[in-house]
């Protein structure tokens, strides 16, 4: 009977020890809705505490400063500055050889549309690309380490700005050009124009093994500005469009003289079938590259009439649209590739242009979206829906609308006139919605005031609630031309460099460490390490280097301390010079000692206690 | 004679003591844990019964600083011979198992206790030597010190922590896997 008694007080006795242990007396909100997106204040949706990391890197094209900059999200802090097309002494980018090599004889670029590489239509977090509008260059930058690894010069262009865009395997990134310039950038009148300039396309290729960007073939496209473009996805996969500009083909006073026509044109190519004409043949050879003229090898590549001088082309993450923004016709038009393929099919044209076929307008358009007082829609990004994010310069907002509607559902106003938006993996065939940052061209009183012109500012907003909502403010060096957002657990960096035992130049012993001189080279086979330099360990004093004028001197120098961001620099004073060795990294820099003299060397880069006595002497005897 | 002679039971323990020997050779008998404000997550000295492993060469950048000679496994000899000496000794006991005889057992386990006080005697014969035989040409001076065999110790700006490893545990576990035997086939 009694048998009730000890199962009862077991019961109450672990329900007693539960609530000791595990109940929450602490008032305010409790449980997961402190947790909540939506109830959480702008302060905290941006708060990232020390110790957390943010969730996604923004990779923000640093524009005529010829860098990218690297910043996290939500907390939009700056996290690092990556040379690419410009030196930085900082790391002494365009200094060590194989850095200033990459740079050839540019000072500068302007580094516009990064574009990650692509897996599937998907972010990969491998690489990232990224064009030179200044001095028609590509590079690579690669995202275990954060830095460029390779650049070329694009032949035949000028101005790539129509780029980068990457299909979705990352087998091509195609460039377009802004400018045209006759093959070869010759001389030729402007009055030639439309007879001798082209507006010549490259398709680039990048070796992953060797880190090499290659052209694997150019199109002699018709002498217009190529302005925005965008990969296919999915169905569309084989095919990619750009938008174009200046089709009136006039030669001064492009503000006025190429806005006078109603239509331009969207070029809608098959990647595929460009690539196979190169295969079978069909193409001339131009400047030592293979170059398909659309008037002669003929197919592949059609127009489609647009409003005129269209600005962004975006295509939809389902891959079924593209989406046209005005620019100077105040409206989005969403093109169906269904109806373009069939169009193509059908033969379905309207005349021809420069020898390239024109789609009927009428049998490609979808829809045309013109939300009210709503001008100079730029381009569009997509959130996890499907839902569209347009930016507005003239009016300065975002207009978040149905691309299967037109229905407008929401507008948001930026400070002040956004160029490109970017959305959380926002051209992705995955997008995932959460954020969306205006990348704005002009800060004006936003923040504490430096003078008369301003930074560039990037605002954050939070597109997880019915309403956008902007909740932070960042400034931003010029120029954030448009970013990539990647969420942050795709990029898999390395902590140090590896040994690389078969690398001639590396020292990783101090036994290992000497000096050899070869005729009137001197070849210094160093080691840099906490806090010392050693570049003959068996010398009286191993930190000192001591050449003749007129030397050439090559210095090898590595960071033995494989140790994460235990990195060291390296400069010599007054000899304009300065590197850096990041842990377990081997550098050359190399120099002729032109200077006699006495030059102390010293680690540029505070690595240790005793970073201040990481010195040595260079000293350069004078010829008697 | 039945007194001197030990049981099947007794012998099946014996084997398993072997094993753990073996066992043990593949795991750290001892490590060291050093922790600082700038490494949080800590660098360590793991010594195997033939190898030294962690971070070694950042733990040597940064003794140099204080005069602490070099850890490389050429410093330490006994890293040549030592699993020579532990396989030994497991032979010794899967003998004991296969003779069955308590004198030898008493034998191996007399040989066990002296290879431990050994080792013991060693291990803090080098934290001595590495702790106060400092290079007085160091551009930071600080006292001699030992750092235990186990537990804690605080040097500049990094603590460190001693532990024995999963090798010594597999060992002290054998041991007592030879002192059963005594107690299961004593003289009743």
């Amino acid at each position: 009977m009694k048998n009730w008694i000890p199962a009862a007080t077991g019961l109450v006795a672990g329900v007693l020890a539960a609530t000791v242990f595990f109940a929450d007396f602490s008032s305010g909100p409790s449980g997961s809705a402190t947790n909540d997106h939506a109830n959480k204040t702008n302060a905290e949706k941006v708060y990232v505490p020390f110790g957390e990391k943010d969730e996604y890197y923004l990779m923000a094209s640093g524009g005529h400063s010829g860098q990218m900059f690297i910043y996290g999200v939500p907390s939009m802090r700056h996290i690092r500055t990556v040379p690419v097309f410009s030196p930085d002494s900082a790391t002494g980018y365009g200094f060590d050889k194989h850095t200033k090599e990459l740079m050839g004889d540019y000072n500068w670029g302007d580094l516009h549309h990064p574009a990650l590489s692509e897996t599937d239509g998907d972010y990969d977090g491998k690489y990232l690309f990224a064009t030179d509008v200044g001095n028609s260059r590509a590079a690579v930058m690669n995202l275990e380490t954060f830095t460029t690894r390779d650049i070329i010069d694009v032949p035949n262009t000028s101005g790539p700005h129509c780029a980068a865009f990457v299909t979705q395997n990352t087998e091509y990134m195609f460039l377009p050009t802004r400018f045209a310039v006759p093959i070869g950038s010759e001389y030729a009148s402007l009055d030639d124009y439309s007879e001798k300039y082209r507006g010549v396309m490259s398709a680039v290729t990048f070796d992953e093994e060797n880190e090499k960007l290659n052209i694997a073939y150019q199109v002699a496209l018709p002498p217009w500005s190529y302005d925005l473009s965008d990969a296919g996805k999915k169905m569309s996969a084989d095919w990619a469009v750009m938008t174009t500009y200046n089709t009136e083909e006039a030669t001064t006073n492009l503000e006025i003289n190429a806005s006078q026509a109603d239509r331009d044109y969207i070029v809608l190519f098959n990647w595929k079938e460009l690539e196979q004409k190169i295969q079978d043949g069909d193409y001339d050879e131009v400047t030592g590259q293979k170059m398909i003229f659309p008037e002669k090898h003929k197919g592949g590549i059609y127009l489609v009439p647009v409003a005129k001088s269209p600005h962004g082309v975006d295509v939809t993450p389902d891959g079924e649209h593209f989406i046209a923004s005005g620019k100077l016709a105040p409206a989005m038009t969403v093109f169906s590739f269904q109806k373009a393929f069939d169009a193509i099919e059908n033969e379905d044209f309207a005349g021809e242009r420069n020898g390239i076929p024109i789609i009927n307008y009428d049998s490609v358009m979808e829809r045309e979206v013109d939300p009210e007082n709503a001008l100079g829609p730029l381009h569009t990004q997509f959130d996890d829906k499907g839902m569209a994010y347009t930016t507005m310069f003239i009016s300065s907002e975002i207009v978040k609308w149905d691309p299967k509607t037109g229905e407008t559902l929401d507008r948001v106003p930026v400070q002040y006139s956004p160029g490109h938006s970017v959305a959380a993996e926002g051209d992705t065939v995955n997008p995932d919605g959460k954020y969306l940052i205006a990348l704005n061209k002009i800060a004006k009183d936003s923040y504490l005031s430096v003078g008369p012109s301003h930074p560039e500012s990037m605002q954050l907003i939070d597109l997880t609630g019915d309403k956008m909502e902007v909740i932070q403010s960042a400034p931003v060096n010029p120029e954030p031309h448009y970013a990539q957002m990647i969420k942050a657990d795709k990029i898999k960096t390395i902590s140090i460099y590896e040994k690389e035992e078969n690398n001639p130049l590396a020292a990783y012993n101090q036994e290992d460490t000497r000096i050899e001189r070869k005729g009137n080279e001197v070849h210094v086979y160093g080691i840099a390490m906490r806090s010392k330099f050693i570049f003959d360990a068996k010398a009286e004093r191993p930190d000192v280097i001591e050449v003749n004028e007129g030397d050439k001197v090559f210095i090898h120098l590595t960071n033995i301390d494989f140790d994460q961001d235990i990195t060291h620099g390296f400069a010599i004073n007054s000899y304009d010079l300065n590197m850096e060795v990041q842990p377990g990294q081997t550098n050359t820099i190399e120099f002729t000692a032109n200077k006699a003299g006495t030059y102390p060397m010293y680690c540029t880069n505070f690595c240790s206690a005793l970073h201040q006595e990481m010195t040595g002497y260079f000293l350069v005897k004078p010829k008697s | 004679m039945n007194g001197k002679r030990l049981s099947a039971v007794s012998s099946f323990l014996l084997v398993a003591a072997t094993l753990l020997i073996v066992a043990s050779l593949f795991f750290p008998w001892w490590k060291m844990e050093f922790f600082a404000p700038q490494y949080p997550e800590g660098l360590n000295i793991i010594v195997y019964p033939d190898k030294l492993e962690g971070e070694i060469d950042i733990v040597n950048g940064l003794n140099h600083y204080i005069g602490m000679a070099n850890f490389s496994e050429e410093n330490f000899p006994e890293l040549q011979y030592l699993s020579y000496l532990i396989g030994g000794l497991a032979f010794l006991v899967l003998m004991t198992a296969i003779i069955r005889r308590k004198s030898f057992l008493y034998f191996v386990i007399g040989i066990f206790v002296i290879g431990g006080l050994l080792g013991v005697w060693d291990l803090n014969r080098w934290l001595k030597n590495f702790g106060t035989e400092l290079d007085p040409m160091a551009p930071i001076k600080v006292d001699p010190f030992v750092p235990p065999i186990i537990g804690e110790n605080t040097l500049a700006n990094f603590v460190t922590y001693s532990h024995l490893g999963l090798g010594t545990y597999l060992v002290i576990a054998a041991f007592i896997l030879l002192l059963i035997p005594l107690w299961k086939d004593r003289q009743k």
